[in-house]
């Protein structure tokens, strides 16, 4: 049995719930805010063709970021033989953040939107496997087992990387705010 | 692999929700007894809360989301031809998408330069209004360093300073009362104010002094002011301008009818002015 096109799945699928996500993978893969918009697009005209092909037990989420790192996995394959222009400009991205804290205090968004940049910051400094399951686990709450089917590895593997992630994404962070803690202890001593 | 490596390893299991059954009750057990791996398990909550803060790490831009939920439709576009319909829209006027006709490319060009017409030049102007702006509190910023515009009221009390400017520019703002420090201290220090001249209008200058930094804010009506251009990041109803000016970093935004201008030279990101207002607020782990 498969899908038929006007199912709520259907709807989750064409739909822009997931959107954001995949514009984060997207980001985190290629580190490139054109790249990342093309791979978007590129995952949603192949999840569309193919919807009639999706079981509705299906895992549309899972799906759909497969598609995308598949996606991704071939362009990088053609570009191996194809002379590449490499365009690194995540810290010029213009892109929305799309929260906000808990009150409307300018400051107080403010102060959030510069541990936002930190963030992005040292996870762009990342190595891609990293970056991605980085992004899986923590922004996208994706279990082992989703991951796994995603990357197409072992669980352990899932596992194994995530941890190294984490421990080299917090020695990050821990060096990035370390000026900030010191200079607050400068001020006060 | 050693216990406590082995522990380690159910620490992160157990903060993501993979941990089951006897292992879970004996990672329990074990925290109970080892304030090493209490320790460790509350520094990786930490790490998860702080990513958690920032989702989603990235938003689709609304140009993006806008030609996918075009090219989506409503459910009843779903027709026995679905696949071509939205590829072909999505597509379309994709970067990569190649025309077959001439005719096709001229009127394309031909759209492409009205649409840029139309929204190249009020951009460009907002964005020449934005940059005087950011001119201006780079200008003044200096001045007030070389000692060229002294201050009009010398005050470390945000209470005074907001009501020495009541009536004197024409818009009403109020400073961030102070709040003393664990240990007392402020990392920060209001200097103190003076109105300055923003395109004929009284606009308010206010600085800060942290350690050898000097901070100021320019603050004016946004019938005046632009913020605009830079690296934009968007939060909530805000939008921040990030722009650098002869070493200096100034960061932009306009809210409730007041434009603001943050000028600092701390060294690395902006992050250290949020001191300003922010050292000892509800939000200051930001800086820990």
């Amino acid at each position: 049995m498969f899908l038929k096109p006007n199912t709520p799945l259907a709807a989750d699928i064409v739909g822009v719930e997931h959107i954001n996500g995949l514009f984060s993978y997207a980001l985190v893969l290629t580190r490139n805010r054109s790249e990342a918009e093309d791979l978007v697009q590129e995952t949603y005209v192949r999840a569309i063709g193919a919807m009639g092909r999706l079981r509705p037990e299906s895992n549309v989420k899972i799906w759909l970021f497969t598609i995308l790192r598949n996606i991704w996995l071939n362009q990088l394959r053609q570009r191996r033989t194809a002379p590449q222009i490499v365009e690194m400009d995540v810290e010029g991205i213009n892109v929305g953040i799309g929260t906000k804290t808990s009150d409307d205090d300018p400051y107080a968004l403010y102060v959030s939107t510069l541990e936002r940049n930190q963030v992005r910051e040292a996870i762009d400094q990342l190595p891609a496997d990293f970056r991605e399951i980085i992004l899986l686990r923590e922004y996208e709450e994706l279990s082992y087992q989703e991951i796994a089917a995603i990357l197409d590895c072992p669980t352990g593997t899932v596992m194994s990387r995530l941890a190294r992630a984490r421990a080299k994404l917090r020695a990050l962070l821990s060096a990035a705010w370390q000026t900030a803690v010191q200079s607050g202890k400068e001020v006060i001593e | 692999m050693n216990a406590h490596d082995e522990h380690r390893v159910n620490i992160l299991l157990y903060l993501d929700n993979e941990l089951r059954g006897q292992e879970l009750e004996y990672l329990l057990a074990h925290l109970d007894n080892c304030a090493d791996c209490r320790r460790l398990l509350e520094e990786e909550r930490a790490l998860s809360n702080l990513l958690h803060r920032t989702r989603p790490l990235y938003t689709a831009p609304e140009p993006l989301r806008a030609r996918i939920a075009a090219a989506a439709g409503p459910p009843a576009a779903f027709g026995d031809k679905p696949k071509r319909k939205h590829e072909h829209l999505l597509r379309f006027g994709w970067r990569n998408a190649q025309c077959s006709g001439v005719r096709w490319m001229t009127l394309a060009a031909m759209i492409i330069v009205v649409v840029l017409g139309l929204t190249l030049v009020p951009t460009v102007v907002r964005h020449a209004e934005a940059a005087t702006f950011i001119d201006t509190a780079v200008t003044t910023h200096r001045a007030y360093q070389e000692n060229q515009v002294p201050l009009e009221i010398r005050s470390s009390s945000p209470e005074a300073v907001t009501a020495w400017f009541a009536g004197k520019v024409p818009f009403q703002f109020r400073l961030p009362s102070s709040q003393s420090s664990p240990v007392g201290h402020p990392a920060y220090a209001l200097s103190g104010a003076r109105l300055v001249k923003f395109k004929n209008e009284n606009a308010a200058l206010v600085t800060y002094q942290m350690k050898a930094e000097t901070i100021s804010l320019l603050i004016a009506s946004d019938e005046s002011a632009v913020a605009a251009g830079g690296d934009e990041i968007r939060s909530g109803n805000l939008t921040f301008h990030y722009n650098t000016r002869a070493g200096l970093n100034v960061i932009t935004w306009s809210t409730h009818g007041i434009t603001y201008a943050l000028v600092s030279s701390i060294h690395g990101s902006a992050q250290h002015s949020c001191l300003v207002c922010h050292q000892n607020m509800a939000d200051q782990n930001v800086f820990k």
